[in-house]
């Protein structure tokens, strides 16, 4: 499980010639997920996929880094914590924050369900005593939730529609302010259950689509996928799994795993040959990121690639993506997103003077998509557009 | 006839007033003079009366120059109101709250929309961007002066075409400004594709299958940007959409003057056509539009916010509810 490589050395002098400081709280491999937030602000990479690495115990170089660099630290932050978690009328943000985290450490959770409960426990325990007020805390919350991570789309995408779901309502205005609340309480948990269960109606939708002898392919490790499959296998079907290696998270490694388990077959490839093995496969299918207006999804890194092939060899692409994860973000091309950098390591020290590219993710068009398996039904891309419209006109 | 629609049809035929939203708002501004010097003879009702009266006014402009998709739209909505007005009201109160309606629509689907366009439009410029844009369109021109405004650094490339040449009105005032341009003539736009990174298009109306119905030679520039997958960026107003669906440029156009395409102003050497205009076997097509299909368009910018084609019938389903209750 422990990643030795030679640009381990490398990357640990680089980091803590930054000066970082993490919060020791608890035992270091406790709590990933508070060194990830300080570990957020220093440098460039994206709290989201570290968040991915942290849960599936993918060490990288520079995390090891940091817990080496923890140990050392005394417990200076030990006491901020505690004083952050008594203060619940002062940092309100903070306890959003906190309250985020605590759902986000459940490696099944996804992060804008944890978002979404996090921002119901905020109305709850909020003290606001009018609507307004209410609703101005809410918004603050859903800001400083979206603010911790800017580049994950699903995040800001669930708080959005939280937000509208939440306070659509129009009777607001003329109840009184304890029974409206009570309602906005239990619109919030009704949305963080259909959000909870989303994962199952997908995986019911989809299995009319999975027939006996098929071949998928699959990219990523999605969750969503995994719970498709699994309800698959439980239903008994006949199918074989090709999974790409999807480096450099090894995200093919651990979803091969997952599906051994299962008793399903298997079959790993590298990413360079899904063309080669294109001509036996039934269909593709890759989870999402997020969903955005033209009906493209954002998703792991090498996704457009293996859709633009599918496409050329008319294979469909299935994609599997939770009603939450519709963002109001419209791309044109590649570049139109706001990068969201990961760290990959080569394995070997690269030349000072070599750009890496670290882009941790891409887009796809939604003309190389077939269909897209939502809570809300199986609908093609382009009703994506119409979904959004409604909800926010 | 009432003098101000009187003068209004004049300027449609003389070519004074062109483009969209200039044509719709110099009628309104008329139908509002009309309306305010506008009694009810004896035996008759305000609203029957008033309705044949707008009625005949627009078929005089429909002679003048056939009306564009905008206008019908705005004209549906006019004669929606004055339908809907209450029995109750006194004359004088009618026509206030017409004329109030009536700037009301100006103000929310003309003049706001273009202003919400121009900022959607111009998060997608981004520094050392070039775009390029075709004839002359209200909103692409306020969208370009607003991005230079904002201090990003881009090129614009202007293409123009016979006969009406109005991409030079739009180039001088861009110059004018600062910008730093490119005109050419749409023959070479396949030449000057290469290097342009966005295509800002504007459009006298949406159809409800996502096709574009512009001026003539849009639809050309919009394939060109397609072959070099150049996304194309339509800029248009909500109240332009309509629930026509045409599949192509000929079942539904106007007819311009033939002599401009057979004369060119100003070059006598090459006035090969002279004395042929009369031929029985000459026919001298000019149309005004053209019609571009939706697989050409990567995205609509409209005061709803950025849409794909395939989503205008839900904004004019939605459009047509908020239209009718309000």
């Amino acid at each position: 499980m422990w990643w030795r490589s030679a640009s381990f050395i490398l990357d640990g002098q680089q980091h803590q010639n930054d000066g970082v400081a993490p919060n020791p709280e608890s035992a270091l491999l406790s709590s990933p997920s508070m060194a990830d937030s300080a570990l957020n602000p220093k440098s460039n990479v994206s709290a989201y996929y570290q968040t991915r690495a942290a849960h599936h115990a993918v060490i990288t170089s520079d995390w090891l880094a940091q817990a080496q660099a923890a140990t050392d630290d005394g417990d200076s932050l030990g006491s901020e914590a505690q004083i952050g978690g008594k203060g619940e009328g002062s940092g309100k943000a903070f306890s959003v924050i906190d309250e985020f985290n605590n759902w986000r450490k459940q490696p099944d959770l996804a992060e804008a369900v944890a978002a979404i409960r996090a921002l119901a426990a905020a109305i709850r325990k909020s003290e606001a005593t009018t609507m307004m007020e209410l609703e101005i805390e809410l918004k603050k919350a859903s800001d400083s939730l979206k603010s911790w991570d800017a580049t994950s789309i699903s995040l800001t995408a669930g708080c959005d529609l939280f937000m509208r779901y939440v306070t659509r309502t129009s009777a607001l205005e003329y109840e009184d302010f304890n029974s409206a609340k009570s309602r906005l309480i239990e619109r919030a948990e009704k949305f963080g259950e259909i959000s909870c269960k989303a994962r199952r109606i997908i995986a019911m939708l989809s299995q009319d689509f999975i027939f006996d002898g098929c071949t998928i392919l699959v990219h990523g490790f999605s969750r969503v996928v995994l719970e498709v499959m699994k309800t698959a296998a439980e239903n008994k079907k006949l199918f074989r799994v090709l999974c790409t290696k999807g480096r450099p998270d090894r995200t093919g490694l651990r979803f091969s795993n997952e599906l051994a388990k299962l008793d399903v077959p298997v079959k790993l490839l590298i990413d360079s040959a899904v063309a080669y093995t294109m001509d036996e496969v039934d269909m593709v299918f890759f989870g999402a990121d997020g969903v955005v207006e033209s009906g493209g999804i954002i998703n792991m890194m090498g996704t457009f690639q293996i859709a633009l092939v599918a496409h050329s060899m008319n294979k469909p692409v299935y994609v599997a993506a939770e009603s939450y994860k519709f963002a109001r973000h419209y791309l044109l091309n590649q570049k139109d997103m706001a990068p969201a950098l990961r760290p990959i390591d080569f394995g070997v020290p690269i030349p000072s003077k070599v750009e890496v590219e670290t882009s941790g993710r891409d887009y796809t068009p939604p003309q190389y998509l077939t269909l897209l398996f939502t809570d809300l039904g199986v609908p093609t891309p382009s009703v994506i557009s119409d979904e959004l419209i409604q909800l926010y006109l | 006839m009432h003098p101000a629609v009187y003068k209004v049809g004049l300027q449609y035929l003389s070519g004074d007033i062109w483009g969209g939203n200039a044509r719709c708002i110099a009628m309104f501004q008329a139908f509002k003079e009309a309306i305010k010097d506008y009694s009810t003879p004896p035996e008759k009702t305000l609203i029957r009366d008033l309705t044949a009266r707008i009625s005949s006014y627009v078929s005089f402009l429909i002679e003048c120059r056939p009306l564009s998709n905008s206008m019908g739209n705005a004209i549906k909505f006019l004669k929606n109101r004055i339908a809907k007005l209450p029995l109750v009201l006194s004359e004088s109160e009618a026509k206030a709250t017409l004329m109030s309606d009536v700037d009301r629509f100006i103000n929310e689907k003309i003049i706001i929309a273009e202003k919400v366009i121009v900022k959607h439009a111009v998060t997608k410029i981004r520094d050392g961007d070039v775009l390029l844009t075709y004839g002359a369109s209200s909103v692409v021109e306020m969208i370009l002066l607003h991005a230079h405004e904002l201090g990003k650094q881009f090129r614009v490339v202007v293409v123009d075409s016979r006969p009406k040449l109005e991409g030079q009105l739009l180039l001088r005032r861009l110059v004018r400004k600062g910008l730093s341009c490119t005109y050419t003539h749409v023959n070479a736009v396949s030449c000057i594709m290469q290097e342009v990174t966005r295509v800002f298009l504007g459009a006298s109306s949406v159809l409800s299958n996502g096709t574009v119905y512009s001026r003539v030679g849009t639809a050309c520039v919009a394939m060109v940007a397609h072959a070099f997958r150049v996304p194309v960026l339509v800029c248009c107003e909500a109240y332009k959409f309509h629930e026509r669906v045409q599949l192509d440029s000929i079942c539904f156009n106007e007819l311009g003057n033939p002599e401009a395409i057979s004369k060119v102003h100003g070059r006598e050497d090459i006035n090969y056509l002279d004395g042929f205009v009369n031929q029985e076997k000459l026919q001298l097509l000019n149309l005004v539009y053209d019609a571009t299909p939706s697989d050409y368009i990567s995205m609509i910018i409209t005061d709803y916010g950025m849409i794909p084609p395939t989503s205008v019938p839900v904004i004019v389903r939605e459009y047509r509810r908020e239209h009718l209750w309000s």
